[in-house]
């Protein structure tokens, strides 16, 4: 028999948020909504309160001097989650600025209190706070008068059992050290980042108390449904990079004749082959080839398209798998994203195809189209990115574009090669007067692998390996000579 | 959205069907009763901008309409009533001229705050303002004069 109290976690309805939190928000918690201007506080506040609010179980929004409440009313009705039948029946709006403006910060408390006290509500918003602060300092009253309104305020908000929200605008987390913080159950930050010409938004949920929540900065977007929130991924201890996480010795074939021997009998199932080769050395007809066995198989593929647009879709072949269903396409093409959004949605593609190959096309092109910001640390996130996709055991291909060079040996141009389980290097060498291809394994974990370098073809069905270059010397220089 | 617009000129039409004997204060009751419900919400300067818009508007058709400076200003008689000006300039006209320009002073303003906040908010809140002043659950029998 446990005595102890069981708090109960109220899901917010904004999609990511709850992973964020660490299981929803714990019901009669004193939260702090702060940001920016222009970060999405009041967004925020209204999705958890529209998503919550019901005839049994109301919500009363207190404004303040913040925003004027009929362009609130005005923009967030654009909102998918804003529910007309809701107003007054669950939810009430209540505007507390000509109590303000009187400056007598116990006759706002009182006025929040008798609202509560006659509305009942389970869910108390109080938006916004700064300019609580900020009207007091404009009219000279005292910082003590409004530390002592804002932890009265907080302890009135807890013995309500109500679950309460102050929005406050605020510049950085500890600009302000305003008691609040102190207060507070939960804090969360929302922020808005510029790097060179694109703009990022951010949610951290700097306090939660008595819950495990997700820590670190997590990119989220609004769009007309609202705030979706990208938790980032986190690599859990079992799932580093590199170590067998299927545990099992199964192989699965590349749909090339050849290419599995080359590969010591196939890839290992749950690895992740890093293809690296310059333009047009056929990585994407390697990658269809890729999926296309992986369908005939019964294995489902993901492709995330970074280099061309769905309507050119790649190839006659892999559009043909598309239209099947049997390969899903991620297609981004926007300039600003993150990682962790591509991510969940490579994941969410994964489980609802019950997929087992993933394709990533290109490294290249995917760094292009992360927000700048996320480039600088495009090696880090990748490789949380290729720990988080092979625990769930699929099998990845990433394909990476390489200048040739003739003068030193790279795989790739991100120093990324370390984080994949296998490499195949694709390359053109000079033999006889003509441009030929060449492909060779450079690498298999803890597996035998061939070491030739072999010639190989692309023609109308795909991929065609051929013989082995064992005659010629200096083939990585682009200038092979005949073995004397 | 017609169907909302239809709905909230029936409210404002079954609130001035009830032919009151004097249009001035039925008139500041009405705004008095309409004032408490969206103040409520908006706060008195949002209001107060809404309703001089309104009065600004309705001037170009009764120039006799003054502006009210504080029109949610108690008067100072016991009774402390808001919306004096408005109730005086209403009480110096016809009654078909005033009933006249106090529908148009309500149309006005609702007409802005829909067009603001949309007509399904708009309505509720007439609805909550008015609700038992006027029977305006359905306006089925305006329909049917």
């Amino acid at each position: 028999m446990s005595n102890k109290v069981t708090i109960r976690r109220l899901p917010t309805g904004v999609p990511g948020l709850d992973d964020l939190l660490g299981g929803g928000l714990p019901e009669f918690s004193f939260n702090l909504i702060a940001g920016t201007p222009g970060s999405g506080k009041t967004t925020l506040a209204h999705q958890i309160m529209f998503s919550l609010a019901a005839p049994d179980y109301r919500a009363l929004f207190f404004t303040v001097l913040g925003e004027p409440t009929l362009k609130m009313l005005r923009y967030q009705q654009q909102f998918s989650f804003f529910d007309y039948s809701k107003i007054n029946q669950s939810i009430r709006f209540v505007n507390l600025a000509p109590d303000l403006q009187e400056g007598n910060f116990d006759r706002v408390l009182a006025r929040i209190a008798a609202e509560v006290k006659e509305y009942e509500p389970r869910l108390v918003f109080v938006d916004s706070f700064r300019s609580v602060v900020q009207s007091a300092r404009s009219e000279g009253q005292n910082v003590p008068d409004l530390q002592r309104f804002v932890q009265q305020l907080g302890m009135q908000m807890t013995s309500w059992q109500a679950t309460s929200f102050l929005i406050g605008e605020y510049l950085e987390p500890e600009a302000e050290s305003s008691p609040v913080f102190t207060v507070a159950d939960g804090i969360l930050w929302l922020s808005q980042n510029m790097h060179r010409n694109s703009m990022v938004r951010k949610m951290q949920a700097v306090k939660m108390r008595g819950q495990a929540q997700v820590p670190g900065l997590h990119t989220f977007r609004i769009g007309d449904a609202g705030l979706q929130v990208f938790p980032r991924a986190i690599i859990q201890p079992a799932e580093m990079v590199g170590q067998v996480t299927t545990g099992s010795t199964e192989r699965i074939s590349m749909g090339i004749a050849g290419l599995d021997e080359m590969l010591g009998g196939g890839l290992p199932a749950g690895y992740s082959l890093l293809t690296v080769g310059p333009s047009g050395s056929g990585k994407t007809i390697l990658a269809t080839a890729f999926l296309a066995e992986g369908a005939r198989c019964g294995e489902p593929g993901v492709i995330a398209a970074f280099e061309k647009s769905p309507s050119q879709l790649l190839n006659n072949k892999l559009s043909a798998l598309v239209s099947a269903g049997q390969v899903g396409v991620i297609d981004t093409r926007a300039l600003d994203l993150s990682i962790d959004e591509t991510l969940h949605d490579i994941i969410r593609m994964i489980d609802r195809m019950q997929a087992k190959r993933v394709v990533i096309d290109s490294l290249s092109g995917f760094e292009l189209a992360l927000a700048p910001q996320f480039s600088e640390d495009f090696r880090g996130s990748l490789y949380r990115m290729v720990a988080e996709l092979t625990s769930k055991g699929v099998t990845i291909l990433m394909t990476s574009e390489l200048e040739d060079r003739y003068t030193d040996l790279r795989f790739s141009p991100f120093g990324s090669a370390f984080l994949a389980d296998a490499i195949l290097v694709q390359r053109y060498v000079e033999i006889a007067g003509q441009f030929k291809r060449v492909l060779s394994i450079i690498k298999v974990r803890g597996s035998d692998h061939s070491k030739d370098i072999r010639l190989f073809d692309i023609s109308d069905e795909g991929i065609v390996i051929g013989e082995c270059l064992s005659e010629y010397d200096g083939i990585m220089t682009g200038h092979p000579r005949i073995n004397p | 959205m017609e169907n909302a617009s239809l709905q909230r000129q029936q409210i404002i039409a079954s609130l001035l069907a009830q032919q009151p004997e004097n249009i001035a204060d039925a008139a500041m009751s009405h705004w008095e009763k309409l004032a408490d419900e969206i103040t409520s919400i908006v706060g008195e300067p949002g209001f107060a901008s809404l309703y001089e818009r309104t009065l600004h508007l309705a001037q170009s058709t009764f120039p006799w309409l003054t502006s009210d400076s504080s029109p949610l200003q108690p008067a100072p008689d016991p009774k402390g009533h808001r919306f004096v000006e408005l109730g005086m300039c209403l009480a110096n006209q016809t009654p078909a001229h005033a009933r006249e320009a106090h529908s148009l002073l309500l149309t006005i303003f609702t007409d802005i705050l829909a067009s603001l906040i949309g007509e399904q908010l708009t309505a509720s809140m007439l609805r909550a303002a008015w609700g038992n002043i006027a029977s305006v659950t359905s306006g089925k029998e305006i329909d049917n004069e």
